[in-house]
């Protein structure tokens, strides 16, 4: 798989949808880790494990930053041992207080492994944003005790 | 074979009952689908409706496999579009699974056709229902519908 | 002053020119997450057929109208039978029929008419409840359309004179 496109519509605001994918502590609450950048073009981008080890898990150069609707990021393992790859989240409003949130995570090609595990986490990581938003609640969706 | 495949993944926090429930009863289906609902007993080889407020009839089929609240495979073919209807029956999988306090829901949906118009018209549909089932179901607000859905389905 | 027992057949219509498009004005009429923002917070749903059943719910639920769909012609045409399930008072009365005709009436607007008949005679004295409840309802759905808000409309309370049949009737 070359692509993994992923919408779903929250009812919030463009800004918040931003803030809660670039502000660390926000990022936290519901990826588990942390999005530490300062979100300009060419800047250097990390995404920190959340238990404040500073390991970084995911790093990356940010390529189109355009708050609040578009951001785009390379996508690569820290020991470079494959190519980057690519995430662009477009976030729009839908209608009056809907947004309609785009995450378009490409050029896997050279990489299954990563393509694999990000078809499993992104569900995982927007479907908790998208609870978080709307209800303040999120799960820790790296943790599963039980599964039935 | 050529094949055309749309899945999608949803974490939703509500037990993996409620999730069945709301996705098979038309009492539940009302509240979140756009207005629409289906009609059914979600027995294996019963018959399979689906009404929207657009447009009345939308889909008909059949059920393949049935098993409450896990798994269900449905036979699906749009009614209303004539280029849509006439690319034939689709399949279309429900998987419901209990994490902890979350149910995961993956519906898959596929056409032994390649590039079908049906699954790119249920790649609009699908995001936009399953968003608003999670909202009905985490926070009792559905989603309303300002365009029509077929309209958008096939944007 | 109207006559205590004189009964009527007399329809009560309302008709609204409304800025939008003949979908979203159907949308709006037939969806529970648009109806509950200008009809009393009123769940509307429907098996969308003909022959079909269509109920308005009250926000916890129950079942307020009950109908059968005569006329299913999206989104042009939805007419249906309107039968009071929940009030002491009014649930004894014959089934009256509500339709929805939604016309273009130039570019960008469409014309809306509401018509509540009343096929089997009714005390005239019932027809203050539609003459008072449509105008609150609609002129809501049209601010809903145009401007996406819907102004927080006090709901009418029914004329005396209906309140004395209800009471006349068990209410």
């Amino acid at each position: 798989m070359s692509a993994f496109v992923y919408v779903t519509y929250i009812y919030t605001t463009p800004q918040k949808v931003w803030d809660a994918i670039t502000k660390p502590e926000f990022a936290r609450k519901y990826w588990l880790h942390y999005n530490v950048s300062d979100w300009k073009k060419g800047s250097r981008w990390e995404h920190q494990k959340g238990d404040d080890s500073g390991e970084v898990m995911i790093d990356g150069t940010v390529l189109e930053s355009d708050p609040p609707r578009k951001l785009v990021t390379t996508w690569t393992r820290p020991d470079k041992s494959k190519e980057p790859s690519r995430v662009t989240y477009d976030i729009a409003e839908y209608s009056p207080g809907l947004v309609c949130l785009t995450v378009t995570h490409d050029a896997l090609e050279n990489d299954p492994a990563m393509a694999a595990s990000v078809s499993g986490g992104w569900p995982k990581v927007l479907s908790n944003l998208k609870s978080f938003l709307e209800t303040g609640k999120s799960e820790n969706i790296w943790l599963t005790k039980n599964k039935g | 074979m050529a094949n055309s495949s749309f899945v999608y993944v949803t974490y939703i926090r509500a037990p993996k009952q409620k999730v069945w429930d709301a996705l098979t009863k038309p009492e539940f289906q009302k509240l979140y689908w756009f207005g629409g609902h289906q009609e059914s007993d979600w027995k294996k080889g019963s018959s399979w409706k689906m009404y929207m407020p657009q447009h009345g009839l939308t889909d008909t089929g059949e059920i393949l496999e049935s098993d409450p609240p896990n798994r269900a495979v449905i036979k699906w073919r749009n009614e209303f579009r004539p280029e849509l209807k006439e690319e034939g029956y689709s399949r279309c999988v429900y998987e419901l699974a209990q994490e902890d306090d979350l149910t995961k829901l993956t519906i898959l949906h596929t056409i032994e056709k390649e590039n079908a118009k049906l699954i790119h018209a249920v790649s609009g549909g699908w995001p936009r229902i399953l968003s608003s089932l999670q909202s009905y179901l985490e926070t009792g607000r559905a989603h309303g519908d300002t365009r029509s859905m077929a309209a958008q389905a096939h944007k | 002053m109207t006559n205590k027992n004189k009964l009527t057949t007399e329809p009560t219509i309302y008709v609204t020119y409304i800025a939008t498009t003949a979908e979203k004005c159907w949308a709006a009429l037939t969806q529970s997450e648009f109806s509950k923002q200008y009809f009393f917070g009123q769940i509307v749903e429907g098996d969308w057929r003909a022959g079909g059943k269509i109920r308005y719910r009250m926000p916890d639920g129950s079942e307020h109208i009950e109908g059968e769909i005569l006329n299913f012609d999206p989104p042009r045409h939805l007419r249906f039978t309107w039968r009071i399930v929940s009030m002491a008072g009014l649930k004894h009365l014959p089934d009256a029929i509500v339709s929805y005709r939604i016309e273009d009436a130039g570019e960008g607007v469409i014309r809306l008419t509401m018509l509540e008949e009343h096929p089997t005679p009714i005390d005239e004295r019932l027809l203050g409840g539609g003459r008072s409840g449509w105008p609150a309802i609609l002129s809501g759905l049209k601010s809903l359309l145009e401007t996406g808000a819907v102004p927080k409309i006090a709901p009418p309370t029914p004329p005396q004179e209906m309140l004395d049949y209800m009471k006349e009737h068990g209410a």
